[in-house]
């Protein structure tokens, strides 16, 4: 249509213009099958991807309808060579599924004779399948049904799992209808999960296993309780660390019909195995002598249910792991699929496809997340430090630019513009922070700080008793901070993106009384700081954020 | 009616004559002097192996049927050949094609039938239609209807040609089938080990049919339906890219002008350096300097050493918009004879071939052109690959198949150019087929263009998006100030440092950009944009950067001290930068001969680093198209005025002398060579071509006449002698004297004319 909303590029992306009338339509419509690159204020733009076509298809939808959806919201001719393509990256998903065969138990099956025999022709899949049985199918040995994936996905022939799982002991597992207070002071509410969470679930219980994706603060933790009680199995949680592992029960005990008594943790400082265990990444990946020492514990119990938090950081060796627990349903919860390392095939291989999207801006306008306003602060640094750093070694610039002394300043005063927030302080270098924490007469968390000093803190920083907490990198990951509604980052570690939505995530968690919440970056301007600040900026932009940049010296001039 | 191929000859009209030396033009040069030589001259190998070269499989059929239906059997005529194609309905259609290959002399006719020309036989091979040779006596072919199953079995095999089966081993029940075959006749023995279906037997066993089926008209490949808009819409992609292309090889050459190869042509090195300045791989970027070339835009400037510099056409060219550009560029393309697919490729002596080198040029290009664009054009919305089109081609030549590699090659420069877009002839590309005017091929590309768009969005994260085609004022802004991180419907860029730099560096200050910017965006600018300028222009103008030839520095002040303000030495141009350096306007080695003269001693210093920016563009080249030499190659353009002389001419016979006054005008009147008679051997006039004397032997052999042959004796004179040509081959003639009753051998270029004895 001449009119349309949406122009599509030979490169495969596709720009959709926000202020269209029709954008909210052509939006909802790519939303299956292109992922969103960056959301910027006018115009967004989407790409095409094989994962992203393919992740549609395991939704259900087909070629024709993609393509269908481009053409009518398309304002010029779609290039045709991209439509062609659609059909067939699409048309290659599926044309190979695994089964249960009665009698030969696991097979790989194939509608196209062709196809089979280029996939069996291949390196990569040689020693994970065993006999042909005929023209269109062969018998895979049961333990590699996680590498066979992985292998089809790199051949570009991704095979539909429609093998089934084990059923995993059974466990009642119900949400309740009130919360079951934890914290001393806690007081039980009625609640329900959000609309959102729960078409999650659905989704989630409906395509077998897969990735649920929520930005930070939409809830994720609900959402695995939901899976886990509409599971009602035994059930295996893997976390990134032992403070996330707390909170995970904190929120089970809360919302579920489980007891502490039912929930284990299996960590560096213990090892229970519970009907529902939550273990952490570390511990899983620890070697000793050469072996994987805790690898039974994925044996421990016949899990019907393991869930992943955090997909995008699931460190290599449990990808590795993974692959064996092909029979089991997988969980993945994570805010973004895009990996540093590029795996996100993996992911999609071995965790499954992804069940389950919202755009941040989306539920921040359902009201669930506080909206962010990110302001840049540029300070110039004086004559003799930017002599200092002018010569300085390149490897010693960041550190020095990061830690300029005048940064101290520049805290102390948005501070004291945020008199009655809960402030966070979040930086890379100890000796930086620690300056810092003195400054504003604030505790700081370091990664040596015990686990129970930690929780102390947080609790009393989540209760109000103190309102401003230095941090450090221990901070970006899973902890809860409901109250903090301003961050500010005197120093991250070379521009992340990764990074930047955790730490933005802390902030974004939703008030209670719906105030803006604020994130400050303290950037030393001409330094090697402001370039990894335009990383950041760039991130913040595409994310649909308003984003300001004002000097030190105008300060006073912020609200 | 005529009763030999050269008296029908005789018997065309002057019109008729005219057409056929249109068709075959190697008939009229070297002008033959009657039209017995003339006749003779058309039913010679080389000009039948000519003039079929260029027919279309539907006229080979039609031949080839008529020839195998010509030996022996009734008269053929026009409701036998149709039948024998297997396309008894299609008579009319027949009919015209058996009128265009008489026009050529291919066929003749007379009141028995229809006859192919004399010579086909062996242009077109020994079994016409896979058919084997005609026999005197004819075999019993009611013993077809007795066969054994072992024998049909053998039969079957050679029915659709080849009509020659190797011999079984003996002792099998094939071998006795054959045997049996041989027999009764059926078959034919030739040599020891092979037997050959003789062509009654086979045209029985095919029904009476030459060719299984019909193949008048161009095969129509089953192609992927492209609809219009999407042709348009890449052609339209294509073609703004081609022209951003070029225009940014003019630019980069005006710069940097490579150098020009010893043997002609761009260097390997220069070859990707330009794919990377043009963004694209080495093939693509040597079909963009061939069609710039082509176009006259760059050139080799002649000097030595030799470099391709934009020429002063680059100039016009630079002014004129898109789709004006796109139409000079397109037009260039359409008549070059350069084989741009073969850069890269070895030639025989196994030399890279390099773009631009003067041995890419192939007179046969633009001919197969026309013929892939036709091609494109006869299936409309079509996507052809390159099988479909030579799937075609081969139909329409089938004895001169064009090499896959140049028909990929044309179709891939015509995609280049976007004369095809997803693969069907564009709009454009069908201005192009049809009219070459410059004007209405801009227009058709102006049809197709997306709308130009005046305004960017520009975005927080640095990003701007021009929703469809930039006009060419804000083509130039973001091509100065910003990167391009996709093009296509819309161009989306991203402001960097460095790209924001290059904007500066071209003289635009950072207010004036902004507001440039601003001006140009429905929205305001978005703050990080207006720091990221602003920050950038402030860094920008912290360092300065100034040309000088040279300098000269001192650890000692003193020593310098004085130069820079010294009158005498204004025209060196000293500028004092520090005490200790001074920068000179005039070159290193001479400011280091001056300070000689001057009395200081100073070392030459290797260069530290160069002046950015140029002091003075260089000149362009006002010079014409290159490597196109006028009428190189060129074919003769003969008119019809012309033809008609001949042909009077060659009816009025022996040319200059006698004889011609008495031409009674009618057709078939014995002209000039019957009446100028055995004469004596001084007195022979006419002095046909020796193509003409080896026509002549040759028909002379096939129809079994006596010719007097003039050749070189043994002792230089010409002898004059009355010969029965019994054998032509390799280089030699074997004839019978009937006066002295021998047989003789002589070699043909002793041969000095050949004339019909009656």
């Amino acid at each position: 249509m001449p009119d349309g909303s949406l122009i599509v590029q030979s490169d495969k992306s596709i720009l959709l213009e926000v202020d269209h009338p029709r954008a909210e339509e052509a939006r909802r419509a790519i939303a299956s099958f292109a992922e969103l690159e960056r959301a910027p204020e006018h115009i967004h733009t989407y790409r095409l991807t094989n994962l992203g076509l393919w992740n549609a298809r395991a939704a259900g939808h087909d070629a024709e309808q993609v393509v269908d959806t481009l053409i009518e919201h398309s304002r010029y001719p779609v290039p045709h060579a991209l439509l062609v393509d659609v059909a067939e990256t699409m048309g290659r998903y599926g044309r190979l599924t695994l089964h249960s065969h009665p009698t030969h138990g696991l097979v790989l099956e194939s509608t196209d004779a062709a196809v089979l025999a280029e996939v069996l022709k291949s390196k990569r899949t040689k020693g994970l399948v065993g006999d042909r049985i005929d023209d269109s199918s062969v018998v895979v040995h049961p333990s590699e049904r996680g590498n066979l994936k992985q292998a089809l996905v790199k051949l570009g022939w991704p095979a539909e799992d429609l093998a089934g799982y084990v059923d995993g002991e059974a466990h009642a597992i119900d949400l309740r209808p009130t919360t079951n207070p934890v914290y001393p002071g806690e007081e039980a509410a009625d609640w329900t999960p959000r609309p959102y969470q729960q078409q999650a679930v659905d989704g989630f219980f409906h395509g077998g296993s897969g990735v649920v994706v929520l930005p930070c603060g939409a809830g994720k933790t609900i959402v695995g309780a939901g899976a886990m009680a509409e599971s009602k199995t035994t059930t295996l949680i893997l976390v990134t660390n032992t403070v996330s592992a707390r909170q995970w029960r904190d929120e089970l005990v809360r919302r579920t019909s489980l007891t502490e008594d039912e929930i284990g943790e299996y960590s560096g400082s213990r090892k229970e195995i519970r009907p529902v265990t939550i273990a952490t990444y570390q511990v899983l990946t620890t070697k000793r002598k050469g072996v994987y020492s805790h690898l039974e514990l994925l044996d421990a119990r016949d899990w019907g249910l393991i869930v992943y938090d955090e997909v995008h950081l699931l460190p290599a060796p449990i990808f590795r792991m993974t692959a064996d627990l092909q029979a089991r349903r997988r969980l993945g919860l994570t805010a973004t699929l895009v990996r540093e390392d590029g795996r996100e095939d993996e992911v999609f291989s071995l965790i499954g496809p992804k069940r389950y999207d919202a755009p941040w801006k989306d539920i921040e306008a359902q009201g669930y997340i506080a909206p962010a306003d990110c302001v840049e602060v540029r300070l110039t640094l004086p004559e003799h430090e930017r002599m200092v750093y002018a010569t300085a070694e390149p490897e010693d610039k960041y550190r020095l630019a990061a830690c300029a002394p005048g940064k101290n300043r520049v805290v102390e005063r948005i501070v004291a513009d945020h008199t009655d927030d809960q402030v966070l302080v979040i930086g890379q270098y100890i000796d930086q922070l620690e300056e810092l924490a003195a400054h504003l007469d604030a505790p700081l968390i370091t990664g040596s700080t015990t686990v129970r000093e930690r929780q102390r803190l947080f609790s009393a920083f989540r209760s109000g008793e103190i309102s401003r907490l230095v941090v450090s990198k221990v901070a970006n990951f899973s902890i809860d901070l409901p109250e903090a509604s301003v961050a500010v980052q005197v120093s991250g570690s070379f521009g992340s993106r990764q990074e930047e939505a955790q730490r933005l995530g802390r902030v974004m968690r939703p008030k209670q009384d719906g105030r803006t919440a604020h994130f400050y970056a303290v950037v030393a301007r001409d330094t090697v700081d402001q370039d990894f600040a335009a990383h950041r900026q760039r991130f913040l932009a595409e994310q649909g954020y308003a984003y300001r940049i004002v000097d030190a010296e105008d300060l006073d001039a912020v609200p | 009616m005529a009763a030999t191929f050269t008296e029908w000859v005789r018997s065309r009209s002057d019109d008729e004559l005219v057409t056929l030396l249109r068709a075959r033009p190697d008939l009229g040069t070297p002008a033959p002097s009657t039209l017995r030589s003339f006749a003779a001259r058309a039913g010679s190998r080389t000009s039948l192996d000519r003039a079929v070269a260029h027919l279309d499989a539907g006229r080979l059929q039609i031949l080839e049927s008529l020839l195998a239906l010509s030996d022996g059997g009734p008269p053929v005529t026009l409701e036998r050949l149709a039948a024998a194609i297997g396309a008894p309905e299609s008579g009319s259609a027949i009919a015209q094609v058996l009128d265009r290959l008489r026009a050529a002399a291919l066929v003749w006719d007379d009141e028995t039938g229809i006859h192919p020309a004399p010579g086909l036989d062996e242009v077109l091979g020994p079994y016409p239609a896979g058919l084997g040779p005609a026999v005197a006596d004819g075999p019993d072919l009611t013993r077809l209807d007795h066969l054994g199953p072992a024998a049909r079995h053998v039969l079957d095999a050679l029915t659709w040609g080849p009509p020659v089966g190797v011999v079984p081993a003996a002792g099998t029940d094939a071998r006795r089938a054959v045997d049996a075959l041989v027999d009764d006749g059926l078959l034919h023995r030739s040599g020891s080990r092979h037997v050959l279906l003789p062509r009654p037997v086979g045209l029985a066993l095919r029904e009476g049919r030459t060719h299984q089926a019909p193949d008048l008209d161009p095969p129509r490949p089953d192609a992927r339906e492209v609809p219009d808009p999407s042709t348009d819409a890449e052609a339209a992609a294509a073609a703004l890219d081609l022209v951003r292309r070029v225009a940014r090889l003019i630019t980069a050459w005006d710069d940097t002008p490579p150098a020009v190869l010893r043997a002609g042509g761009l260097g390997v090195r220069d070859l990707r350096r330009t794919a990377q300045l043009l963004e694209c791989d080495e093939p693509t970027a040597a079909v963009v300097l061939e069609i710039a070339a082509s176009a006259g835009l760059v050139a080799d400037d002649g000097d030595s050493p030799a470099t391709y510099r934009p020429t002063v056409a680059a100039d016009v060219w630079e002014g004129s918009d898109d789709a004006d550009r796109w139409a000079a560029l397109a037009l260039a393309w359409s008549t070059s004879r350069r084989t741009a697919w073969q850069v890269g490729s070895r030639d025989e002596k196994g030399a890279v071939r390099a773009p631009l080198a003067p041995d890419l040029n192939k007179p046969w290009v633009p001919r197969l052109r026309d013929q892939v664009l036709e091609t494109l054009a006869a299936q409309p919305g079509a996507a052809l690959g390159v099988d479909d089109v030579a799937t075609v081609l081969r139909w329409h030549s089938p004895r001169a198949v064009p090499p896959d590699a140049a028909v990929a090659g044309l179709l891939r420069e015509a995609a280049l150019l976007g004369v095809t877009g997803a693969g069907a002839l564009s709009a454009p590309g069908r201005a192009l087929t049809a009219d070459p005017d410059p004007e209405a091929l801009a227009d058709a590309l102006r049809q197709v263009l997306p709308a130009e768009v005046p305004e960017i969005l520009l975005q927080g994260d640095l990003t701007g998006i021009v929703p469809g085609r930039p006009s060419r004022e804000l083509a130039r802004l973001i091509d100065q100030a910003a990167d391009v991180e996709s093009r296509g419907a819309a161009t989306t860029v991203r402001f960097t440092t460095a790209s924001v730099t290059r904007a500066l560096d071209h003289g635009r200050a950072g207010e004036d950009l902004l507001s440039e910017l601003a001006s140009r965006s429905p929205v305001p600018v978005p703050q990080p944009l207006e720091y990221l300028v602003k920050d950038t222009a402030r860094r920008h103008e912290a360092l300065r950067v100034g040309a000088a030839q040279s300098y000269v520095r001192a650890a000692d002040p003193t020593v310098l001290a004085g130069l820079a303000e010294d009158p005498a030495l204004a025209s060196w141009g000293l500028v004092r930068l520090t005490p200790t350096v001074l920068a000179a306007a005039v070159p290193a080695s001479e400011l280091h001969q001056l300070l000689r003269e001057r009395g200081l001693l100073s070392a030459l210093e290797g260069p530290d680093g160069r002046a950015l920016g140029r002091l003075r563009r260089p000149d362009r080249l006002d010079r014409g198209r290159w490597s196109r030499r006028s009428g190189s190659g060129a074919v003769r353009t003969t008119t019809d005025e012309a033809r008609a002389e001949l042909v009077a001419r060659m009816r009025g016979g022996t040319g200059g002398s006698g004889g011609g006054a008495s031409d009674d005008g009618t057709p078939d009147g014995r002209g000039a060579a019957g009446r100028s008679g055995p004469g004596t051997a001084g007195a022979a006039v006419v002095r046909p071509e020796p193509g003409d004397a080896l026509a002549e032997l040759t028909e002379a052999l096939r129809d079994g006449r006596s010719v007097w042959v003039e050749m070189v004796g043994g002792a230089g004179a010409l002898e004059r002698r009355e010969l029965k040509p019994l054998k032509l081959d390799g280089g030699r003639l074997r004839a019978l004297d009937a006066d002295r009753e021998a047989e003789l051998t002589i070699a043909v270029h002793r041969i000095a004319a050949v004339e019909p004895t009656d």
